[in-house]
């Protein structure tokens, strides 16, 4: 596998491991409250919408839209290499919202990538055991 | 007179997380506090979403978020063990003044598991806790290395949202520069005091050095070395200085937030809610305000805080700064001290509002030298605006003077 350069998370085993098991597998799995049947983003111990700490973990479907986005022009370590790149918080089709960097964009040119355009989830290798999520634009 | 907090409030319920002790298994200190804030409320027979007042050690804005609730009392002080008590100290004196009924005081800490976790796991100090949700899901693995990185995203939706574009925004940059022209002090009040300082226009801005499109270099503040302090004295002896009181007559505070990432309306700051419990107070109105001195971090925080402190309509923002009405002269002075984009800002500004707030409404901001124009006001009263981390927490002040 090509050298992941860049700045790579550090799995939480308590919370947040569900999600990066999935992600090694090419699945956005999401926590969701049973209690009142709403998914969230970040994953929690105790539902932010409802209080409930009955969470479970499902396969979301890896779909979503860009709410908005920027062009980072200056960056350092490994995303100097990349610069211009657009980053972007994308809402899930599930509900919520991730943070992210886009691929499938132009970000020599800003104004050309859209808010509300289509994004699916890809999973970049950065480590044996971490994938970390990135969003491609389908439109 | 305030009255005697003595007998003012009460501890209602305790509880402890799940587990305590040497937990092998491990957790976290973020685990182990929502575990007691959770049982604590479920012993109280209250909901998390009633409590209006968040103390703890540092991390009482992420507990906030965490919990999805967006209290008007934030408390951070973290002198070591014997915080907490501090806490429920201040948390009475809260609640005594009217302004909360409901605190929470906090506690988790991962002694024992942070051994086993190398560290990770402990929410914080300095170096951070790679384990934290924003550490993992927030901007860090994608490269965004601060402030600017985030913010630019609330300025490309505002424009989508509203219809804004960048010349808007660059105005308030160059209506806060005419000011830093007033100010000798200004590290870009003239060419003298900086080779880029003096007037500048709407397209310097547009053309200066992209950070992070769509926030050009003039669009983010200066990065200074800065100090400053202000006295608080009792209204009874605020008359007996050499210097002339200017009165609180409004306070408020409230977050939205702690990382971007769970922004609900990227057009909007808790500067709405804590600026209205500010009015509320002073028994005041954004109309009534004879000046504004609001966080500029950025010309988008400026411009989004002046929606929020009721000074112009939702989306309409930057249009506080047009027409000459926020400049020398103008109606509404904004920003009198050339604000953290020409003045000073140091990282904190804060303190720095809170300095030009006083000068102007005691009568002694300065005048100007060599023959320029000063940039006193007449102002009686102003409102003043800090925005913390990520458009994430907000304070606002409404100040008075009878001078």
């Amino acid at each position: 596998m090509a050298e992941y350069n860049k700045s790579i998370p550090s799995p939480d085993p308590y919370v947040t491991q569900p999600f990066w098991d999935g992600a090694k597998e090419g699945k956005l799995m999401l926590p969701r409250c049973t209690t009142c049947n709403r998914a969230h983003w970040y994953p929690r111990i105790l539902c932010p919408h409802c209080h409930s700490s009955n969470i479970e973990w499902f396969e979301a479907s890896g779909e979503g839209f860009i709410h908005t986005y920027a062009v980072q022009n200056r960056a350092f370590g490994g995303w100097a290499d990349e610069t211009p790149y657009a980053t972007a918080y994308i809402d899930l089709k599930e509900g919520d919202r991730m943070f992210t960097a886009l691929r499938g964009v132009n970000a020599e040119d800003p104004t050309s990538i859209k808010i509300g355009a289509r994004v699916k989830i890809e999973f970049e290798q950065a480590s044996e055991d971490v994938f970390v999520p990135y969003w491609r634009v389908v439109d | 007179m305030p009255s005697n907090p003595s007998m003012s409030a009460a501890i209602v319920a305790a509880a402890e997380s799940d587990k305590i002790g040497y937990i092998e298994e491990g957790t976290t200190a973020l685990n182990l506090h929502i575990e007691a804030i959770r049982n604590v409320c479920a012993e109280a027979g209250v909901s998390p979403s009633e409590i209006d007042g968040v103390f703890s050690t540092n991390n009482s804005n992420l507990l906030a978020e965490y919990l999805g609730i967006h209290p008007k009392y934030i408390d951070t002080t973290a002198v070591g063990g014997c915080s907490f008590q501090m806490h429920v100290h201040h948390a009475m004196a809260a609640i005594n003044a009217g302004i909360i009924d409901l605190a929470v005081v906090s506690h988790g800490e991962a002694g024992y598991s942070s051994r086993k976790n190398q560290g990770k796991g402990t929410l914080g100090g300095g170096g951070g806790d790679p384990w934290l949700p924003a550490a993992q899901f927030g901007g860090g693995p994608y490269g965004a290395w601060g402030p600017p990185s985030y913010y630019a995203h609330a300025l490309t939706r505002h424009m989508h949202q509203y219809g804004s574009t960048k010349e808007d925004f660059a105005n308030i940059a160059v209506v806060t520069r005419e000011w830093a022209g007033l100010n000798p002090r200004a590290v870009m009040h003239s060419k003298e005091t900086n080779p880029r300082g003096g007037p500048i226009t709407v397209e310097d801005v547009l053309e200066s050095r992209m950070i992070v499109w769509p926030l050009n270099i003039l669009d983010i503040c200066l990065v200074t070395d800065h100090g400053g302090a202000v006295l608080i004295s009792s209204a009874e002896k605020a008359r007996s200085f050499k210097t002339s009181p200017v009165w609180i007559a409004g306070a408020g505070e409230s977050q939205s937030h702690a990382d971007m990432l769970e922004m609900d309306d990227f057009t909007a700051t808790s500067a709405h809610a804590s600026s209205q419990a500010a009015y509320r107070m002073a028994g005041m109105g954004p109309g009534d305000m004879e000046m504004a001195m609001i966080y500029d971090s950025f010309t988008v925080t400026a411009g989004i805080t002046a929606e929020m402190l009721g000074l112009t309509a939702r989306g309409e923002g930057p249009s506080l700064w047009a027409d000459g009405n926020a400049s020398p002269g103008g109606k509404l002075p904004v920003n009198t001290n050339g604000g953290g984009l020409s003045f000073s800002h140091s990282g904190m500004y804060g303190m720095m509002l809170l300095v030009e707030a006083y000068r102007q409404l005691s009568g002694t901001a300065e005048d100007g030298v060599h023959g320029i124009e000063g940039k006193q006001t007449n102002a009686q009263s102003a409102v003043v605006n800090g925005t913390g981390g990520l458009l994430s927490v907000t304070g606002t002040l409404v100040l008075t003077s009878d001078v």
